[in-house]
């Protein structure tokens, strides 16, 4: 069988794999594993119980769950029943679930528990195509029933008969599929607008797929953390996907709160994670540090000073001394070993970062510690990676070189392009959309860019992100915002300043770090707006902006700043699903305090 | 806060050995109101209690009575400031009797004129205790006893009531009743009431502010007619939920705080 759709992938990984590992789920605290032979059958039957009730090949199923191992069960039952997998944000509202559902015509709809459950019940009288629901977890749902739901357990149970009836039919389901065909829908996140339906063939996901395991490689038996949203392209292409690939361990963590802890028991072999994700991790360790003794912090300062040293060297293609090598060793062994395994990367090869931008210091932390770090540039259109910073040769601060995937290309105006198989087949329903994107075999992503003399790619802003002060000063915001994320005291920011006097910006609170803060200042505080209005907090977030404002000329400083004083999660629409603030809908949201921060200098 | 309060606690950690009970907690009280504290099993509410009674010393941040820190002194110095504390679960004498119960209230007072006077007025409020007064305290039903207990705290004539669950294993009649009275004791008296409880329709009606405890913090505050009006609050503290589309709802969403 070729290799080229995922089906074909999926079922080569369990045939050759067999016994071995393929997946841990943590369940009520004690990890379990399930073989690919086990993954296998419970795909197969997902799918074939999915014919049974007259699944068509082409046809859409959608998943609205958090990530877990089901997850990547109904994922690979639904592709391998020769169908179209679209995910839907376990934090959307009912309202989107609705939108998501009916642009991407589901005919099925899996969902996580009651209340997802209850999203798509309160929306189904408007979604006609909607056939059937299918529950992961009955649990409180045994006095339901309804002709619409169904469990995930009836589901197997009738695919388990449909394979004792007819045992060529898998096979047949496999195969079915031409690399050329859609197989799985992801929407963008949306930072403007409706969220769009990215559509990628099976060719788009092999394709990327192969250049994955060049770029991260993880041999068979390699251990991944699986925890970011399998709606989102990272985790399903370069994780999910990846692992399938190449034989990795997909382990999944048992609730989104308890990641860290989980990241220390499995001590992943690779890691990719947004950048909010290895932020948290560093600023935990900070925090950490100013509750150690003064002997440890003393012991660290050396130690990564020394990984400091090596790491400037080492990026400026310079010789590492033996002294220093032997220093950087000590350092490692007596020191920075401990910090690394205090977060549970002692074992990675690799850390990848990526969806997000980074702060370049961040990185060399992370290279300091004695890790390898891997930045690369991606987007959902291009089916995740367009460049990737090779191991070993990695240039903090640019996202690396094209590497396995395909052409990259700066146009005129200084916008990245690229083509190559890994560019999707077009948003669906937006024919129009699609044709501004990808023209002659292009893809435009928006981003702004340029080649330094390596030929190494370094983004400088989101084409339509770039502020024109009223001065007529070009600003790129996401230089400065970044470097301010770089605080443990800030998530997030945004810097406003379009058509205006001077840059402003607005911040949202780290509120473990900052109440940590004010608790160990005697600042006092109840909730999470008097603790953002607190005029220690206000002057600690000002000394940050203040730290950040040193590195920019006079006409790219933030002037003024205020704190968003509601505590955001997820299920805010100010929030994209990945944590990452919209810049569009919090600038029109928070437009009075916005004026608020032009007017007081005019009082 | 624009009232003078008459009681404000400011950052206060306190821990039982390695445990930290209470992390950062500042509230106030205003001079004359009724400030009531909500929160789960083991969210603080009796910690901030006894903190301030002196039964417990806090590990950190200052507590202040009319302007004049409190923290660590004993807890007969507090009394004698001015701070009754009636404990959870009532703690009367039982084999006391009811009279001397009362009067074991007004152990720190030396005017005896004062105090014939405060056991007339607790008699007052709660005529069956005058009817019970040579009876063993421990002899009284749940209810008398929780009186007891609010009116041998009134016999140390404070300027601070705190008050630990009252409405622990009592009837909801009961319940209304002794809230009642501690309204009226509150009006009457201007006396100001910091009261701990687990019946959150039944402080939050009666109290004027209120503050929401989650382990060991305050996640909100407000006027206890704003508190109502929250959806976090009606969800989570009374009880009161959304019906889903199925009729039912099991699951719950997530706190939000706001």
């Amino acid at each position: 069988m070729e290799i080229d759709t995922i089906p074909a992938m999926f079922w080569q990984a369990v045939t050759t794999r067999g016994d071995k590992t393929a997946l841990r789920q943590k369940e009520l605290g004690i990890w379990r594993s399930v073989s690919w032979k086990d993954f296998g059958n419970t795909a197969r039957e997902i799918g074939l119980g999915l014919v049974r009730l007259g699944f068509a090949p082409g046809e859409t199923a959608s998943i609205l769950s958090n990530t877990n191992c089901a997850w990547v069960y109904a994922d690979m039952g639904v592709l391998g029943a020769g169908g179209v997998c679209s995910g839907i944000y376990p934090t959307d509202s009912a309202a989107q679930v609705e939108y998501l559902l009916a642009d991407s015509g589901s005919a099925y709809v899996f969902v996580e528990d009651e209340e997802q459950l209850d999203k798509v019940l309160a929306v189904r009288e408007r979604l006609p195509e909607l056939r059937t629901i299918i529950v992961f977890d009955m649990e409180g749902l045994r006095g339901f029933s309804d002709p619409m739901v169904t469990s995930l357990e009836e589901l197997r149970r009738l695919g388990f008969e449909h394979h004792r009836d007819y045992p060529e039919a898998w096979q047949a389901c496999l195969r079915g599929r031409r690399p050329e065909d859609l197989a799985i829908l992801i929407y963008t996140s949306g930072t403007t607008g409706k969220p769009k339906g990215a559509m990628l063939s099976h060719a788009n996901v092999m394709h990327a797929t192969r250049g994955n395991a060049i770029t991260l490689p993880s041999g068979e038996g390699g251990e991944r953390m699986c925890f970011l949203p399998l709606c989102h392209v990272a985790e399903r292409i370069g994780g999910a996907y990846l692992a399938m690939y190449s034989g990795g361990v997909m382990n999944f963590v048992e609730k989104p709160e308890c990641v860290p802890e989980n990241v220390r028991e499995i001590a992943p072999t690779g890691f990719l994670a947004v950048p909010r994700i290895w932020e948290k991790f560093y600023s935990e360790v900070m925090i950490r540090l100013k509750n150690a003794t003064a002997f440890e912090r003393r012991a660290y300062g050396v130690a990564i000073g020394i990984g400091e040293g090596v790491v400037e060297r080492r990026l400026a293609g310079k010789q590492i001394s033996f002294p220093l090598r032997a220093a950087f060793w000590l350092a490692r062994t007596l020191v920075l070993a401990n910090i690394r395994k205090s977060i549970g990367i002692h074992r990675c090869r690799w850390i990848a970062t990526g969806a997000a931008p980074i702060s370049p210091d961040l990185i060399r932390w992370y290279m300091a510690l004695g890790i390898e770090v891997i930045e690369l540039y991606g987007m959902t259109e291009a089916t995740g990676a367009i460049t990737v910073n090779p191991i070993g040769r990695s240039k903090p601060g640019t996202v690396g070189v094209a590497g396995p995937y395909g052409e990259v290309a700066i146009s005129t105006q200084g916008e990245i392009l690229v083509r190559g198989e890994h560019v999707f087949m077009g948003y669906l329903n937006l024919p129009e959309k699609t044709a501004e994107t990808v023209v002659d075999g292009w893809l435009h992503t928006g981003d702004v860019g340029n080649f330094d003399e390596d030929g190494y790619l370094r983004i400088t802003d989101r084409l339509k992100d770039i502020i024109i002060t009223a001065g007529g000063k070009n600003i790129t915001p996401s230089e400065f915002e970044n470097q301010l994320k770089f605080s443990p005291y800030i998530t997030d920011a945004i810097v406003v300043g379009d058509r205006r006097p001077y840059l402003t910006c607005l911040v949202m609170i780290d509120h473990d770090n900052v109440e940590k803060y004010a608790q160990d200042h005697d600042i006092p505080f109840t909730n999470f707006a008097s603790l953002c209005r607190a005029q220690a907090i206000r002057e600690l977030i000002q000394a940050e902006v203040d730290k950040v404002n040193a590195g920019f000329a006079r006409v790219e400083q933030i002037k003024r700043f205020s704190l968003i004083e509601q505590k955001l999660t997820a299920e805010d629409e100010e929030l994209t699903p990945t944590m990452k603030l919209k810049r569009k809908l919090v600038n029109e949201k928070y437009r009075p305090l916005i004026e608020s921060m032009y007017q007081k200098e005019a009082a | 806060m624009a009232p003078e309060s008459i009681l404000q606690l400011k950052n206060v950690e306190a821990a039982y050995g390695p445990i930290t009970a209470i992390r950062g907690v500042s509230l106030s009280v205003p001079r004359g109101a009724i400030v009531t504290v909500l929160g789960a099993n083991g969210a603080g509410k009796t910690t901030i209690m006894k903190t301030i009674s002196g039964i417990l010393d806090p590990t950190k941040g200052t507590i202040e009575l009319e302007g004049e820190p409190i923290q660590g002194l004993e807890p007969d110095a507090i009394v004698r400031r001015g701070i009754c504390h009636v404990p959870e679960g009532r703690e009367v004498f039982p084999l006391l009797s009811v009279h001397d119960n009362l009067m074991m209230g007004a152990f720190t007072r030396q005017d005896r004129a004062g105090i014939a006077e405060d056991l007339e007025q607790a008699y007052a409020y709660f005529p069956i205790l005058r009817e019970r007064a040579r009876q063993a305290a421990g002899s009284l039903s749940g209810g008398q006893q929780q009186m007891l207990a609010i009116s041998r705290a009134l016999m140390g004539r404070p300027k601070l009531l705190l008050l630990d669950e009252p409405s622990l294993g009592l009837s909801p009649k009961l319940t209304k009743d002794i809230f009642e009275i501690i309204t009226r004791i509150n009006r009457e008296r201007a006396l100001s009431i910091v009261v701990v409880e687990q019946n959150a329709a039944m402080a939050l009606s009666h109290a004027h502010f209120g503050y929401i405890l989650e382990v060991g913090r305050v996640v909100m505050e407000d006027s206890c007619e704003r508190l109502m009006q929250k959806d976090d609050i009606k969800e989570f503290y009374l009880g009161m939920h959304a019906a889903g589309v199925r009729g039912e709802r099991r699951w719950k969403r997530k706190k939000t705080w706001r």
